[in-house]
């Protein structure tokens, strides 16, 4: 195979003094989706914002499109072609679902020029986003803050995309969401795979993890307790009924 | 409110500005000359305030280096107000980056660190006397001339310092419509989520932190033309203050709060000195009422019983 585009390996992340994640690694490859699964407090959120250069991880490294991302701050991070979803749908609340969704394209974010597709993928820009998610186009002028929660998740993902990012980051984009909502995400997740860009998924939520996912990790006290795919997880049964609490079965 | 109502309103005002010299008399016009001045110096403030999230109080630095710079020029080296005036500019936005460095800290830190720039500044011009004149300062600053052009009353002056804040407000008008103000209101609401969107936010700070001392400087130059003297007062402390407060009490993140604001300080201070010794009690009052009952300043209060009229009136 490939080199992948994302190489998690072996990392250390402590959160002040607390030591979160304890050695772990992980491959990505383009126009894949991998989930980590498992319960709050496991270090999932950590892993993200470790990848991401927001709390970066004090050993091992991260390999991004075949180089090292050690020592760069979040913005240079952000240029070369990585979005995040950030957790608990934080969008703009002051600023309009316009100026939401221009952020991401500013010249001021990506000086060197938008770092998009190859020619095959697929352009996300405003009229994409908007038709990709009708409730956003009715209220385009309407303060971030004025949308529902299931809008505003919504808009952090379509705020994403608009980056046009080889890989996006997402922390638990199906919280607090109503069921209806999860299927439109878990939709979209597909799509934007189809279009082929890379998703590291981070979630509590089982059904949709296993549902998107091409390779699921499942994290418990900062490491690695299972790495396989869905099909996999299924058949390890000490696993999920240890760290995620479902009794295994079969699909 | 629509788009021509505002270009609408903003006529009329700007009418009612030209007209003004023809009702006021020289004690009005010399108040409405420096609420123009006091009010383009908050709104620099107000850049990093009202926009980019950032709480200077080191604004009159930048004023009064300005001020002494042209004043010096023009007074003790007959320097014509063609030169004097952008060099005074210049000193200033030169301080700015200077003082710049400060967008490396946030929060209380960065106000901290902006009073400490403000003292050195202050000493400077308090303590350098044989540079800076010292309690006296700097006077018998002419009035502006440019070649033949020259100002030679109040009223003249008073429609230059209008031409300058017309084209200053407009400038500024665009700076925060452009993708670079955008930038600035998103640090203000998540830095955090700005820099993982891709923007280098301390680099966007620092840019806006120069341009708003660039803007103190230009208020500075307009400053010691209208008051004809500058001393270490114009760098002290409680200016910077003064028009954070503008700012505030106007309303932030507009561009009428700030000259709002100006009016209704200068305003107060003039009327309540002239009958209670203790104006600076009032002024804190002042705040403390508007922060308490309008936290968004005239300006926010005024929209809010706008908002209440109108969604009355459609009931």
């Amino acid at each position: 195979m490939s080199e992948p585009l994302l190489s998690v390996r072996e990392i250390h992340t402590y959160y002040g003094d607390s030591y979160v994640l304890q050695g772990v690694s992980l491959d990505l490859h383009e126009g894949r989706i991998v989930a980590i699964l498992g319960r709050n407090g496991m270090g999932k959120t950590t892993l993200i914002r470790s990848v991401a250069g927001l709390t970066p991880p004090r050993e091992g490294d991260v390999i991004f499109k075949g180089r090292s991302l050690r020592g760069q701050p979040p913005y240079a991070i952000a240029q070369q072609g990585m979005a995040i979803v950030p957790q608990g749908r934080r969008i703009f609340r002051s600023l309009s679902v316009r100026e939401n969704l221009l952020l991401p394209t500013s010249r001021l974010a990506r000086p060197s020029g938008a770092a998009a597709a190859d020619g095959q993928r697929k352009v996300w820009d405003l009229d994409e986003v908007l038709k990709e998610f009708p409730q956003l186009a009715e209220r385009i002028d309407h303060p971030g803050a004025a949308l529902s929660g299931g809008e505003q998740q919504m808009l952090a993902v379509g705020r994403a995309l608009m980056a046009n990012p080889d890989l996006i980051l997402m922390d638990e984009p199906s919280e607090g969401l109503a069921p209806r909502l999860v299927q439109q995400i878990e939709e979209i997740m597909k799509n934007v795979r189809e279009h082929g860009h890379a998703i590291l998924l981070v979630e509590q939520n089982f059904a949709l993890a296993m549902a998107v996912a091409d390779f699921i990790y499942v994290v418990a006290s900062g490491r690695f307790v299972f790495h396989g795919t869905p099909q996999e997880l299924w058949g390890a049964a000490e696993i999920l009924d240890h760290h995620l609490g479902v009794s295994g079965g079969g699909p | 409110m629509p788009k021509a109502a505002r270009i609408l309103l903003a006529l009329v005002v700007l009418a009612a500005a030209v007209l003004l010299p023809r009702v006021a008399g020289p004690f009005w016009l010399g108040l409405v000359t420096q609420m123009y001045v006091f009010g383009l110096l908050a709104l620099s403030v107000d850049l990093l305030l009202g926009h980019a999230g950032l709480f200077s109080l080191c604004h009159a630095s930048f004023f009064a280096v300005s001020a002494y710079t042209t004043a010096i020029l023009q007074v003790r080296h007959a320097v014509p107000t063609a030169l004097a005036a952008p060099a005074g500019i210049l000193a200033g936005t030169i301080l700015g980056l200077v003082f710049g460095l400060a967008v490396r800290t946030r929060g209380v830190y960065f106000i901290l660190i902006t009073i400490a720039f403000g003292y050195v500044v202050w000493g400077v011009a308090h303590r350098w006397s044989s540079f800076t004149g010292g309690d006296n300062g700097v006077t018998n600053v002419p009035f502006p001339a440019l070649g033949t052009l020259r100002v030679e009353s109040p009223t003249e002056y008073y429609y230059l310092v209008l031409a300058v804040l017309v084209l200053c407000t407009i400038g500024y008008r665009v700076l925060v419509a452009s993708p670079f103000g955008l930038t600035l209101r998103g640090i203000k609401a998540s830095e955090t989520r700005m820099r993982s969107l891709g923007y280098h936010s301390d680099l966007h700070l620092y840019v806006a932190f120069v341009v708003s001392a660039a803007l103190a400087s230009l208020a500075g130059v307009l400053y010691v033309y209208y008051n004809r003297f500058v001393n270490p007062v114009a760098a002290s402390f409680p200016i910077s203050v003064e028009v954070a407060l503008m700012a505030i009490v106007g309303g932030t993140g507009t561009i009428v709060g700030p000259f709002i604001g100006s009016g209704i300080i200068l305003g107060l201070r003039n009327w309540v000195s002239s009958f209670f010794e203790l104006y600076a009690s009032v002024m804190g009052l002042v705040f403390i009422v508007v922060v308490l009952w309008a936290p968004d300043g005239v300006v926010g209060l005024v929209v809010r019983l706008w908002v209440r009229a109108v969604k009355a009136g459609t009931r």
